[in-house]
């Protein structure tokens, strides 16, 4: 207990594992991982939208949990595996749910687009063929203030689609 | 996104420029000699998608593939001035000489061709900037080769028939996706420069108010040694009610800005907002007629049936998904700044004016960031960070917290429209005589205010008339603008004024319909005659299939539906401005008369919006204006405590959620033959009207003051009196102890202690001498077992001594800790074998005559906050494997300092009685009738573990209540719940519950150990689980109840679902809390506490569950449960109030509530934790 307190408030560097590669971060161990991502490893996909895992925008992928990183100290990430927007694919090589958002046109300013792509990589994670309302009840809390709801269901929707057919 | 292409061309180029004067000129279009093509202007993308329509217009005139085309957008380096980003008018107004540069340019190169060729002009043709002609062809590069080629923009240029058009017209996918999607670098947000430093900002505490003698004079002082500790501070900035913060970290910055004292002077009383409707009318205000045509008052006066209503439009916000972010770089004549803004050009003016320097030094960049559907706080932040860039002469980033942009933003402002008419003999309206109050301005960007650099005396727009007059040719009317100044700050917002007075309009045309018994559509068209407007409404009614109302059907059950239609055509710009898209609605709604749940459940939307340039993008408009608008019509409304923004998260401001959006049905007129107009906002204006007309067709009841809440509607259904809100009280004092006190309520409680410890001390000095046991050298710990040092740390782990002999963040077992009792404040001391300052010279005889009887090596009496009394029960082994650790540790010289303990507790001589009374030296024994697992939980729990240390009442004098063994106790501020069967939890405790939760800090039936009970299970990870087992099963024969658990809960999860977001409570649990803790909910990294079984939702006391809404679960038993985010500087004290009262009602419905919530949250709110 008391070698964590002592830890946390020191720079000791602190070893994390983001998009399959090891990072050495000298930060405090409470610092929200977001920070950290954005700043130490210059991610962008990963945004600050409240800071109280209220509206999703930070979402990334723990232990391939969907994981609100403005709210989870980066000592708590140690040993774990940290997957990022740019963690599934490049413009050049998308992975399934990012193409079915570009096929969907499901943004409008794209604030909210990192938060929605992953948390359905979440969700097709541990149900690939979500009903409708299994997919807007995933997304609940996951906020968007455009109003791209209906392009964003259809794109979970195709990107389930997708990932049966390749299964098939 | 900006990336402006050097302005001397390497080759060559061909520019379209507009002369501004001597020295200055704007350029439209560039065609480099590679074929590339940039188009500039001077709008931004707000997230509409305007980037990739620009383009097509450019790529269409051109004849180049759209590929070609980049659209630079905002850099006022390289940008034409075109004002801001506003009303509608890129497509409409700012789109136009950027299609005639690109014409032109067209022009000039095929004639350049024609000559090249020797061809005639008509004979060629141009393929994506290829132009051929009888198998010869030259590209634009190649025309332009390494000339340099400057027109200036004509006013005449032929552009394209509408019937030649291949890329505009056509549905392209957006340019910005690909990028967003996969992380590339694209907002603001994202901008990183060489030796960037992170800034964040204090506000002052009139959130949200910029008007008034007291803005940018009210800070008193600003304490720059709160923050000295901070690693990587860079500065402090103040600058009159500014103040900045800079660090290295943004981390440390967020620590800092937090953690800076400042103090303000008391803000004065500030208009109270509890009553829009009387905050607006009691306003000052400019009256401006609008039109007045006919003889109003005369027409009014002979109405057969006068009619005259008040529509209240709420205070809403832009509520932006990214905070705003800016980095600013100010190096001498090179002041570059970065910025999500609205209007680079007007900004840059106010950055010049900030900093006292020309304009020609200031270039802003503009970069996407997110969707602002109006003014938010893009500007402020930028003027922010120049401000602390210009302070650290170092390139600064700052981004507004969730909370400042909240409180900050510009508001969408109320509004209150008073309706004045009537009915003819006929049914017809007789006159209409409305009143628009508008409380906005251009929102001053937040720094000139606060530095002082401009008055915050506030300006007066005239705003308020947009589509103030009605689309209905009414042949008596009177349409009149109160102009005002703002009351809080506010500023144009998605379907500026607009939106509210359309609200007014069509709910009163409804209401007229209906008193004439006639179908509203119907009526409504006696009176539109405009012939694109009738076509639209014919179209819309059509595709929805609508009949005419009123259906007066009985309507049964609690869920009862209805329909409702509104038109509107969004007249914006300077009165009397022009329209941009005509927008009708047919919304259906099932109201829920039990709960006054509004479901919007199909919206029909039909816009004719001339020509579209891409019909996705308009369709995606479409959508994402009916859906915002849907929410802002069923919940948005900013609240206010004493004057001041109270919403800082989305708990208290909530927006639609996904499963309540609508199914939305487009219908896209097809108007190609007509300009091209704009679509950002119009399929807005329509939205609260159509829905409140379609409630009315539901339930029979007008609602006229949106957001159309479950308790909005159930008093309206209901019939009460819409009650005044009640104000606020005023803050509640700070508490004067930071923990809770047992004790407090015993008035005189300390001449009884005095006399009870002066009756005992005669006893106490007879039976236990103090007695000095001399000092022995330092032992060596070497004599001690590998073994045996590590059982003893496994007993100091159980013991937890740690916790308590250790300062926040020093030195384990050095002590120093401050334990707040009511007596006073204990520090805990050193015990590492230190000679002088720990316990090195304590031989083991001492040690175990302090662990058994309380005293000191030298003979004085210990506080019992040390916990002998349970000490004493453990067994000689366990004693030397302790001291045998204790003394292996490193010594760590430190001295603690000297308690603070009121008269008469630090007289040490005292405790002799306390000891006489309250402690028996003895050494644990076994009960033989109960089991060998049974006693040794009991010696792990009753000795070295000291549960009832905490877990069991105290008396007056701070000793346990033997009788009360167990039965809960206080400590630190947090309520150590019963243990027995008098625990407070739904579903009673059990051995393997119990197990669980001392192992890995989780049950699923009870919830997650937090505050003091965090870092004891984390200890006792030391202990192997057959021990942790033991005292499972010594603290389950405590408990005589049992159930059957599992069903026990899903029958108490299942009566507790939050389905109707029905008060303040309800709609911050559902924003803030039920993310995580929702049952059933999407897995995400860490446990989901459920609340209907947490033992802390059901307790007497509501203070664990203050502490962990105030405060979060930060540092967990293991990383594996998750965290839980602190709320104190997101919700105010009535916030919190709020919701743990709906906690307890929702969650533990069978508890009563809880009294003192507001002192409990005051207190826990400025206590250590």
């Amino acid at each position: 207990m008391i070698e964590r307190l002592a830890k946390m408030m020191t720079q000791t560097p602190i070893r994390l594992t983001v998009n399959g590669r090891i990072h050495e971060v000298t930060a405090e161990r409470q610092t929200p991982l977001l920070y950290v991502l954005r700043n130490d490893l210059a991610l962008n996909g990963p945004k600050y939208g409240c800071g109280l895992g209220e509206c999703g925008t930070c979402t990334v992928l723990i232990d391939g949990a969907a994981a609100r990183a403005c709210v989870i100290p980066i000592g708590g990430c140690v040993g774990r595996d940290i997957v990022t927007l740019e963690g599934l694919g490049t413009r050049d090589k998308p992975d399934v749910v990012q193409q079915a958002f570009i096929d969907e046109q499901a943004a409008q300013c794209g604030y909210c687009l990192n938060g929605m792509i992953m948390t359905t990589k979440a969700l097709l994670a541990i149900n690939p063929q979500p009903s409708e309302q299994e997919a807007l009840a995933a997304l609940r809390y996951n906020l968007c203030r455009c109003g791209a709801h209906v392009e964003i269901l259809r794109a979970v929707m195709r990107a389930s689609g997708q990932l049966a057919e390749a299964r098939d | 996104m900006a990336s402006p292409l050097s302005n001397g061309a390497e080759r060559g180029s061909l520019v379209v420029v507009r002369t501004v004067d001597e020295i200055t000129s704007e350029t439209f279009i560039r065609i480099t000699a590679d074929g590339s093509v940039s188009a500039y202007n001077g709008h931004v993308d707000l997230g509409t998608g305007i980037r990739t329509a620009l383009g097509q217009i450019v790529a269409e005139e051109l004849d180049v593939s759209l590929a070609r085309v980049v659209v630079v957008l905002g850099d006022t380096a390289v940008v034409p001035n075109q004002g801001a980003t506003i009303a509608s008018e890129t497509i409409q107004i700012t789109a136009v000489p950027l299609r005639k540069a690109a014409a032109q340019a067209r022009h000039f190169l095929i004639a350049r061709a024609a000559e090249r060729l020797e061809l005639p002009a008509a004979d060629l043709t141009i393929e994506d900037g290829l132009i051929r002609g009888h198998n010869r062809s030259v590209s634009y590069g190649e025309l332009i080769g390494g000339e340099t080629i400057r027109l200036e923009l004509a006013d005449d240029v032929a552009v394209k028939a509408v019937g030649d058009y291949a890329i505009v017209g056509q549905s392209m996918p957006r340019v910005d996706l690909p990028a967003k999607a996969t992380g590339e670098l694209t907002f603001v947000h994202d901008i990183r420069l060489p030796g960037m430093l992170h800034g964040r900002v204090v506000r002052p505490p009139y959130a949200g108010v910029d008007a008034g003698p007291f803005v940018g004079t009210s800070l008193i002082a600003v304490d720059e040694a709160s923050v000295r500790d901070i690693p990587g501070l860079v500065a402090v900035v103040q600058i009159g009610d500014f103040v900045g913060i800079v660090a290295e970290r943004e981390e440390n910055a967020i620590r800092a800005a937090e953690q800076l004292a400042v103090s303000w002077k008391p803000t004065p009383t500030l208009a109270d907002l509890a009553d829009v409707e009387k905050a607006l009318r009691a306003h000052p205000s400019t009256p401006r007629t609008l039109i007045d045509k006919g003889d109003v008052d005369a027409a009014i006066s002979g109405a057969a049936r006068p009619m005259r209503r008040t529509y209240v439009w709420p205070y809403q916000m832009h509520a932006s998904i990214g905070p705003s972010c800016a980095v600013a770089d100010f190096q001498d004549g090179n002041i570059r700044v970065w910025s999500g803004t609205q209007n680079p050009h007007v900004l840059r003016n106010d950055l010049a004016l900030l900093i006292e320097r020309p304009e020609s030094e200031v270039e802003v960049i503009r970069l996407e960031a997110a969707g602002c559907y109006g003014r938010n706080c893009a500007d402020d932040v930028s003027a922010d960070a120049l401000l602390l860039s210009r302070a650290v002469g170092r390139p600064v980033r700052v981004q507004l917290t969730r909370e400042q942009e909240h409180a900050w933003e510009p508001k969408g402002t109320a509004q209150l429209i008073d309706v004045n008419g009537g009915l003819d003999a006929e049914g017809g309206i007789a006159g209409y005589d409305l009143a628009t109050r508008y409380p906005s301005n251009a929102a001053p960007t937040l720094a000139l205010l606060l530095t002082g650099r401009i008055s915050s005396e506030p300006a007066v727009l005239e705003m308020g008339d947009r589509t103030a007059i009605p689309p209905y040719d009414y042949d008596h009317m009177r349409v009149v603008a109160h102009d005002m100044a703002p009351i809080v700050r506010a500023s144009w917002f998605r379907g500026v004024s607009a939106l509210p007075n359309t609200f007014a309009h069509e709910s009163y045309i409804d209401e007229a319909a209906t008193e004439a018994g006639v179908d509203p559509i119907e009526y409504r068209l006696r009176y539109l005659k405009d012939q694109r407007a009738v076509d639209l409404v014919n179209a819309v009614a059509e595709r929805a299939g609508w009949t005419p109302r009123p259906m007066r059907e009985e309507k049964d059950g609690d869920i009862v539906h209805g329909r409702g239609f509104a038109y509107a055509l969004y007249v914006h710009s300077k009165f009397p401005g022009y329209g941009a898209a005509w927008s009708a609605w047919v919304a259906d709604v099932a109201v829920n008369k039990a709960t006054g749940d509004v479901s919007v459940t199909r919206v029909v939307a039909g816009q004719d919006s001339g020509l579209m340039i891409n019909p996705d993008g308009v369709r995606h408009q479409i959508h994402g204006n009916v859906i915002q608008s849907t929410s802002r019509a069923l919940m948005e409304e900013v609240s206010f405590e004493r004057g001041a923004v109270a919403a800082r998260e989305w708990g208290a401001y909530p927006i639609i959620p996904f499963p309540d959006v609508p199914k939305i049905d487009v219908l896209m007129l097809p108007r190609s033959d007509q300009p091209p107009l704009g679509v950002g906002e119009s399929a807005s204006v329509p939205s609260a009207a159509a829905i409140a007309n379609a409630i009315f067709d539901a339930t029979g009841v007008r609602f006229r003051e949106p957001p159309f809440t479950p308790e909005r509607i159930l008093k309206g259904l209901r019939g009460d009196a819409p009650g005044t809100p009640q104000a606020l009280p005023p803050p509640a004092p700070p508490p004067s102890r930071v923990w809770e006190n047992p004790f407090a309520k015993h008035a005189g409680i300390f001449a009884t202690i005095a006399a009870l410890c002066t009756t005992a001390i005669g006893i106490g000095a007879t039976l236990l001498p103090g007695r000095a046991i001399a000092p022995i050298a330092r032992p060596d710990a070497s004599v001690y077992s590998a073994a045996t040092i590590a059982r003893g740390q496994q007993l100091a782990a159980l013991g937890n001594c740690a916790e308590c002999h250790t300062t926040i963040n020093g030195v384990p077992n050095a002590g120093g800790r401050a334990l707040e009792t009511p007596f006073g404040t204990i520090f805990s001391t050193n015990i590492t074998p230190d000679v002088e300052t720990g316990i090195g010279a304590w031989s083991y005889p001492a040690f175990e005559r302090a662990m058994r009887d309380g005293l000191h090596r030298d003979g004085r009496q210990l506080y019992p906050a040390f916990p002998y009394t349970h000490f004493s029960k453990t067994d000689d082994a366990d004693m030397q494997a302790l001291y045998a650790y204790l003394m292996a540790q490193s010594a760590v010289r430190a001295t603690a300092p000297a308690n603070t303990l009121a008269f008469p507790f630090n007289l040490r001589p005292l405790l002799a009685g306390w000891n006489a009374l309250f402690h028996q030296t003895r050494e644990f024994t076994p009960d033989p009738a109960k089991s060998e697992v049974w006693n040794r939980g009991a010696y792990l729990v009753e000795s070295l573990g000291h549960c009832s240390a905490c877990h069991s009442p105290r008396n007056a004098l701070g000793a346990e209540r033997r009788q009360a063994y167990l039965a809960g106790g206080f400590a630190e501020g947090w309520e150590a719940p019963p243990l027995t069967s008098l625990s407070h939890a739904p579903i009673p405790w059990s051995e393997d519950e119990l197990f669980a939760y001392l192992r890995t800090g989780h049950s699923r039936y009870h919830g997650v150990a937090a505050g003091p009970m965090a870092p004891i299970v984390r200890d006792l990870k030391a202990l192997p689980d057959p021990d942790i087992r033991a005292m499972a099963v010594y603290l389950n024969s405590f408990n005589d109840k049992a159930a059957d658990a599992p069903v026990l809960a899903a029958t108490l999860e299942s009566a507790t679902q939050v389905t109707v977001a029905s008060s303040t409570g309800a709609r911050l649990y559902q924003g803030a809390c039920a993310v995580c803790h929702e049952v059933g909910g999407l897995p995400l990294f860490g446990s989901r506490p459920s609340l209907a079984l947490n033992s802390n939702l059901h307790s007497a006391t509501s203070d664990n569950l203050v502490q962990v809404i105030l405060h979060g679960i930060t540092d967990p038993v293991s990383s594996d449960l998750g965290y839980m985010p602190a709320f104190r500087n997101s919700m105010s004290d009535a916030q919190v109030e709020e919701l743990v009262g709906f906690l307890r009602k929702q969650f533990a419905p069978a508890k009563p509530a809880w009294t003192g919530v507001r002192e409990t949250v005051a207190r826990v709110r400025t206590s250590a934790h």
